[in-house]
């Protein structure tokens, strides 16, 4: 009971600083270690970059974030990881009710073979999210839109969601995220398989989604990073060597291995 | 081009033309060409086989579904089929087929001379001999179903014995006759008048396709309706106990069970399942369903039991590989916006599995149909002439198979059986035709277009 208060009182406090709160976090595949005592505060209504070289773990780190590792039967995770500072490996917690509050858009977009109404629907309708058919529909457009795809859709709600482009495939994608009315929204590598033009838009709604979400993205392309993100975390050997605000990671790295990283050096 | 092989690489390599195929190059080709034509010899020795085993079965077969039949009016005789006069069935009834034999014979023998068509040399026996031994029964079955029709005259459609049926398919000669206890070559003239009288010929014969097998001495009334029902009911059993079971089996250990020491166990023997021989199945289908737990013999739930087993493992494979094939990305995108796992599977991962199971299961049906080994243990080979009733306690009745019918009928003396086994074989086969056909169209209808 006492617990219980403490973590209400910590929830005000940290509502507007951070969202996410890592602590200590060790990730082990098997024998080998993918992260190493990992503390980060991810903070709310910002775009927070991972950075770092192929195999570097900040995906794994991601991954963990919504608990998805579950999937992957030798994943042992260790540490503490608070959302609004409730720890998400608690016995109690359902990681399905997680990942409804921490929405994930993967690297290759991953439309589900049916509809686009039904694909943006589909998150809303399994959460009893909406009462009818009006309310759905209205969700299902409020998330088009701020995913900037309504536009581009809207006169064919019902063609299959795996028809559209590349770049609109990953907009629905972050719409049937959004749809779910998630705090945090994880992005794996969003724009990895877009060409320039997509990967400007899907960045242009990354910046708009800020005002509601907080957004962790992993991208391999620091000029995205500096582009989108106001915090970046530079992470190496499955250590977070350096976290800070974007405009100081790029000008005055603190850490060699991030200067020599973000000047090309190491990758 | 001296120039050309002052520039070429230090290793000796010269330039070549292109228009001038090397050794290696000209080796390498005829080897492909090689490749190519045994594959292509392979696909014409098999589809000649094909055509050479298709070809027999329907020179064989197609004729049994024509059968020859003798049309003539019948008077039927009230003073000896009813000899007490009431009309009562219970009195009817102990009129055998004899005596409707007699009747019959006595009718045809009547035609014949009213016809003028000459029976000379052929006592009346031999005459009545023309008729199949079935057809008494048959009248009588008429009689005693509608005892009005006693004292009229009936035109009555009946088989005409195996032999003349033989003859009329040209099975039976003159010479082979000659040789044969059961019929003469008069008879054979006889056939050949009545063929021009309008009195005897060939005919479809839906009988072949519902009626009950019929004993060694009338293969021209041998039908494969037993062996049909049996066979379907099988197939019913058989959907409904391994479909659910399969299906559920192959998602838990695909999507739940832990990957782990057990589970690898279970993956061997499964596969080592669906390599038993199918005769094993059919002696623990022996011990198991009839001498412990002593479900009736020759029954098609048994059959079913058995044949499940069989094919069980099949549509786990099936099912399993249909699965593993879904991307795993659709598993990710479910679960990423907070699906439960189980709404991951059903809402996303089976639908896109659904063609992959059904064609699985569809063949695995198909080979199950045309089982024979494990049916003969469990007494499906038995000569059934009754119907089974209609499900659920027909499924305990005594019933066979197509494919037992087969064995059985290629196992009689009598040639008019072959032809009747090959029949069978047809009818076997557009059975498997059509499921495979189906599995086509429902794999098409499932599949996604996008």
């Amino acid at each position: 009971m006492n617990m219980n208060d403490m973590r209400s009182v910590e929830r005000i406090v940290n509502s507007h600083a951070a969202k996410i709160a890592a602590q200590n976090v060790q990730v082990h595949y098997g024998a080998s270690q993918a992260i190493r005592d990992v503390s980060i505060d991810i903070l709310d209504r910002t775009v927070t970059a991972f950075i770092g070289p192929s195999g570097c773990g900040k995906s794994t780190f991601l991954r963990c974030l919504n608990r998805m590792n579950d999937t992957i039967p030798t994943c042992r995770i260790e540490g503490l990881i608070r959302l609004d500072g409730e720890d998400i490996y608690d016995r109690r917690v359902d990681p399905v009710t997680l990942r409804a509050k921490v929405g994930m858009v993967f690297q290759k977009p991953n439309p589900f073979p049916k509809s686009i109404y039904d694909n943006v629907a589909y998150g809303p309708r399994i959460h009893g999210l909406v009462q009818g058919k009006a309310e759905l529909d209205e969700v299902v457009e409020q998330s088009l839109r701020k995913a900037a795809l309504w536009n581009e859709v809207k006169d064919r709600l019902s063609a299959p969601g795996t028809g559209l482009s590349g770049g609109q495939q990953q907009r629905l994608c972050i719409a049937r995220a959004v749809a779910t009315g998630p705090e945090v929204l994880l992005m794996d590598e969003p724009c990895s398989a877009l060409d320039p033009i997509a990967t400007a838009q899907v960045e242009e709604l990354i910046d708009e989604l800020r005002a509601n979400f907080s957004v962790v993205i992993v991208t391999h392309s620091m000029q995205q990073a500096a582009r989108v993100s106001q915090k970046t975390a530079f992470f190496h050997l499955g250590n977070l060597v350096e976290y800070g605000d974007t405009a100081q990671i790029f000008t005055t790295p603190q850490d060699s291995r991030t200067e020599s990283y973000i000047t090309g050096r190491i990758g | 081009m001296t120039d050309l092989a002052a520039n070429a690489p230090a290793g000796g390599r010269a330039s070549r033309s292109l228009l001038v195929p090397s050794a290696r190059m000209r080796r390498r080709n005829s080897a492909e060409r090689r490749f190519r034509s045994y594959g292509l010899i392979a696909i014409v020795v098999s589809l000649l086989s094909l055509a050479v085993m298709l070809s027999t079965i329907f020179r064989d077969g197609a004729s049994s579904f024509w059968q020859a039949r003798l049309e003539f009016p019948v008077t039927l005789d009230a003073a000896v089929l009813d000899p007490k006069g009431n009309a009562d069935p219970a009195e009817m009834a102990k009129q055998t087929t004899v005596t409707y034999g007699k009747l019959l014979d006595q009718s045809f023998a009547a035609i014949l001379a009213a016809g003028g068509i000459d029976a000379s040399g052929l006592t009346d026996k031999e005459i009545g001999a023309m008729v199949s031994k079935a057809a008494p029964a048959q009248i009588r079955d008429r009689v005693l179903a509608d005892p009005s029709l006693l004292g009229q005259t009936i035109t009555v459609d009946v088989l005409a014995a195996g032999r003349i049926d033989g003859y009329l398919k040209g099975r039976v000669t003159r010479e082979t006759a000659a040789r044969d206890r059961n019929v003469s070559p008069a008879q054979l003239d006889l056939a050949d008048r009545l063929v021009g009288a309008g009195l005897l010929a060939e005919r479809w014969n839906w009988d072949f396709i519902t009626g009950p097998d019929a004993s060694d001495t009338r293969p021209e009334s041998a039908g494969l309706g037993v062996a049909l029902i049996g066979s379907v009911y099988m197939m019913l059993l058989v959907l409904v106990m391994c479909v659910p079971v399969g299906v559920a089996a192959s998602i838990y250990l695909e999507e739940f069970a832990p990957k782990n020491g057990w589970t690898d166990l279970i993956e061997v023997n499964i596969a080592n399942l669906a390599a038993v021989p199918s005769i094993v199945f059919g002696i623990l289908g022996l011990a198991v369903f009839i001498n412990f737990l002593q479900l009736p013999q020759s029954s098609s739930l048994v059959g079913a039991l058995v044949i499940s087993l069989m094919t069980l493992p099949t549509i786990i494979i099936a099912t399993r590989s249909a699965v593993r094939a879904v991307p795993p990305s659709v598993r990710d995108a479910a679960l990423g916006i907070g699906a439960s796992k189980m709404q991951a599977v059903f809402h996303h991962v089976l639908p896109l599995a659904m063609p992959g199971i059904l064609t699985g299961t569809i063949l695995g049906l198909a080979t199950a149909l045309g089982e024979t080994a494990p049916l003969l243990l469990i007494g499906m080979v038995a000569f059934v002439t009754n119907y089974p009733d209609a499900p659920p306690e027909g499924f305990l009745d005594p019933a066979t198979a197509l494919p037992v019918q087969v064995y059985n009928w290629a196992s009689r003396s009598d040639p008019a059986f072959i032809e009747r086994s090959n029949g069978a074989i047809i009818v076997l086969l557009v059975f498997l035709l059509a499921m495979n056909v189906s599995a086509i169209l429902l794999r098409r209808k499932f599949e996604r277009r996008w």
